[in-house]
């Protein structure tokens, strides 16, 4: 397994101190949203949240080796990408409480897109965006165009299918595309042990012809330079390759699961050990790029920041009930344009 | 290198299979170009080796899942050539009683043939469920599923290999690689380096025979079942043949392949090299195949007469076949 950043935060390459400084604020600030949008679950202000707690560096690394000219196809627990890809808090939060303000409108629940940040909306059904990705990976090359696609998806996605279809698909017809299997151990309950008979996802890609490679996806490090060289190589139109980041989800699958059910606190404990944020703190503190006293202040600036944005997003109305009837007609039929006027007398 | 001693009598007995079901693909391409089969047919020219070396290798208990191309899967199994003919020409004598078609010929509980499927891959997450009951009922029998090259793209091959790899159940994965599905060669959908090399992406043992040597199918399936039989899960073959003829009945099979392509693994027919090999053993002589042949034709003319003149299945009775007692 590829590893650069060691658990003590000693590094076999040392990146340019901007760089790492950057993708560290981009961690904590993932982190911090991350337990704010659990507590407006639980305060029953926004429907349901998929935390992305542990697994901040496969995110952030992996998104910091894009252009901007990038397409994303997260999965539902991509929120360090989100940050990572500088997409406003206020855009994410205003998402999730599904406000006037929410992007994608009330669309969709708990998922995150928005085609200003070339970002496409996940779907809720594992793995049925790999198909979509690989498909849209291959128009970019059909255009001529040097975009490339990174496309997040977790293990149990590699038993569907689709995952199936989609990989060879983009094996046989170098399809400029980067998919990140974000492992994390379970897919709702189950265990990797039980997902695949194999000791490593990325093996899977043998069986499409193009590389595959295992990353500590606890190592924002590994995950950043293992993702650059593929984006990098589907750029200059050599084809895909499998990432498989090996990380752990701290929190529950959902906020409505509750893990204890299906796994043991010494394992949770294990990987708090290897908590992502805290390698790249030790590195970066060994360094001499970083002190304690910045650290603390960091961690305060995000929560002041984000705890007044929440505030300023929950000032935004609920969307029109009326809003449910449009998107989906250029010109809407009129049985529709009655239906919307009856909603609007609702209010 | 073979590691059997293959005795005359066994090997008379798969040569004869063989050629079993040369004669009868032979006579039902002719039924077809006379329009007397309704709806399509998939030949088995050139692939015999494959059927009749693994199922030779299988337990009688042992369960076949077969496909659309799945007339030698029958012959080799036993099944009556005369259901499996009845079948084909839609007669109420066949298989299922004349309602399947060519397609589901083969299918007989009674020879532990369940199913044959139209629809490529989707037989092997049904064998999945039979390695499941089997390994569920502690049965130590093995369930066998054919498929051609075209089914390893499909996402029921995906989650049916992974499933039998977790679960470690008794499956056979028997890939019959022709090299083309339908008109498309497998290279210009293949990026891996072969089809066996997939099976290691699920923690599969996989296993590579010439197809068309008949006692390399019989060897290679030996191995795999012993592994598989030591609880160890299932196993993978991939059998490199070559369909003779075209794709189904209304193909020849020539518009998409090179004619150099063709003479080559005509050169290489599986009927001809075991033949050959048994004349270098002294087992049999050019005189003694051909009596054979004409055994056998003389069976299956006898058949295709009996099966002509049958009749086709009272349509009235159809309720009864779904229901135990029509409402």
């Amino acid at each position: 397994m590829y590893q650069v950043l060691s658990p003590e935060g000693f590094a076999e390459e040392e990146l340019d101190p901007r760089l790492l400084l950057s993708m560290y604020r981009d961690m904590v600030y993932a982190r911090v949203l991350d337990r704010w949008l659990m507590r407006l679950q639980r305060m029953g202000k926004i429907g349901i949240h998929a935390p992305s707690e542990g697994q901040e560096a496969a995110g952030v690394g992996t998104a910091y080796a894009l252009g901007e000219n990038d397409w994303i196809f997260p999965l539902y627990r991509e929120l360090p990408v989100f940050v990572a890809r500088k997409v406003p808090i206020s855009d994410i939060v205003n998402r999730n409480l599904s406000n006037r303000a929410d992007p994608l409108k009330g669309r969709d629940f708990a998922v995150y897109g928005d085609i200003k940040y070339r970002i496409v909306p996940a779907p809720i059904p594992v793995a049925v965006h790999i198909p979509s990705a690989v498909g849209f990976a291959l128009s970019l090359k059909y255009k001529k165009l040097s975009e490339v696609v990174i496309n997040y998806f977790g293990d149990g996605a590699t038993s569907k299918g689709d995952f199936h279809e989609a990989l060879n698909f983009a094996g046989v017809f170098k399809a400029p595309i980067v998919f990140v299997c974000v492992n994390n151990q379970y897919a709702i309950s189950v265990p990797v042990s039980r997902q695949t008979a194999v000791e490593r996802l990325s093996v899977k890609a043998v069986a499409y012809g193009f590389e595959g490679v295992s990353v500590d996806g606890n190592d924002v490090v590994a995950c950043y330079l293992a993702a650059k060289r593929a984006v990098e190589k589907a750029r200059r139109g050599e084809g895909p390759t499998l990432i498989e980041a090996v990380t752990y989800r701290i929190g529950p699958h959902t906020t409505a699961d509750d893990p204890s059910r299906y796994r043991d606190d010494e394992e949770v404990e294990m990987w708090r050990r290897r908590d992502p944020i805290t390698r790249l703190r030790s590195h970066l503190l060994r360094r001499g790029l970083w002190s304690m006293d910045e650290d603390e202040k960091l961690w305060q600036t995000a929560e002041e920041t984000i705890r007044k944005t929440i505030e300023e997003c929950e000032k935004n109305p609920p969307l029109p009930p009326e809003s449910i009837l449009e998107d989906v007609y250029a010109t809407p039929p009129w049985h529709l344009i009655e239906e919307r006027e009856e909603f609007s007398q609702l209010r | 290198m073979l590691r059997e001693q293959f005795s005359r009598e066994k090997l008379l007995k798969m040569l004869r299979k063989m050629i079993e079901i040369r004669l009868f693909e032979e006579r039902v391409e002719r039924l077809y170009r006379e329009g007397k089969i309704i709806g399509p047919t998939h030949l088995y020219f050139g692939q015999e080796a494959v059927a009749v070396g693994v199922i030779e290798a299988l337990d009688k208990d042992d369960v076949v899942i077969s496909t659309y191309r799945g007339h030698g899967h029958g012959v080799a199994r036993g099944v009556p050539m005369k259901a499996i003919l009845g079948e084909i020409l839609g007669r109420a004598v066949g298989t299922c009683k004349g309602l399947g078609g060519s397609m589901h010929a083969p299918i007989s509980v009674e020879h532990n043939i369940p199913l044959a499927t139209a629809i490529v891959g989707s037989g092997l997450p049904i064998a999945v469920g039979v390695g499941l009951a089997f390994k569920y009922r502690e049965r130590r029998n093995v369930a066998t599923v054919f498929f051609g090259d075209g089914a390893v793209n499909t996402g029921a091959f995906h989650e049916a290999l992974n499933l039998a790899a977790v679960w470690k159940l008794p499956v056979l994965f028997v890939c019959e690689n022709n090299l083309y599905a339908m008109y498309t060669s497998l290279k210009n959908v293949l990026a891996a380096e072969s089809i066996a090399a997939r099976a290691s992406s699920y923690g599969i043992p996989s296993y590579v025979a010439f197809g068309n040597d008949v006692l390399e199918v019989y060897e290679t399936t030996s191995k795999a079942l012993e592994k598989i039989r030591d609880q160890s899960g299932p196993a993978f073959i991939e059998c490199r043949t070559y369909r003779q003829k075209g794709h189904g009945g209304y193909d020849f099979g020539t518009w998409y392949r090179a004619k150099e392509e063709i003479e080559e693994w005509m050169r290489r027919d599986p009927i001809n090299m075991l033949t050959e090999r048994m004349k270098a053993k002294g087992f049999i002589t050019d005189e003694e195949r051909k009596k054979i042949e004409e055994e056998v034709a003389a069976e299956l003319d006898k058949v295709v007469e009996e099966v002509l003149s049958s009749p086709f299945y009272d349509y009235e009775k159809l309720p009864s076949l779904v229901y135990a007692n029509p409402p």
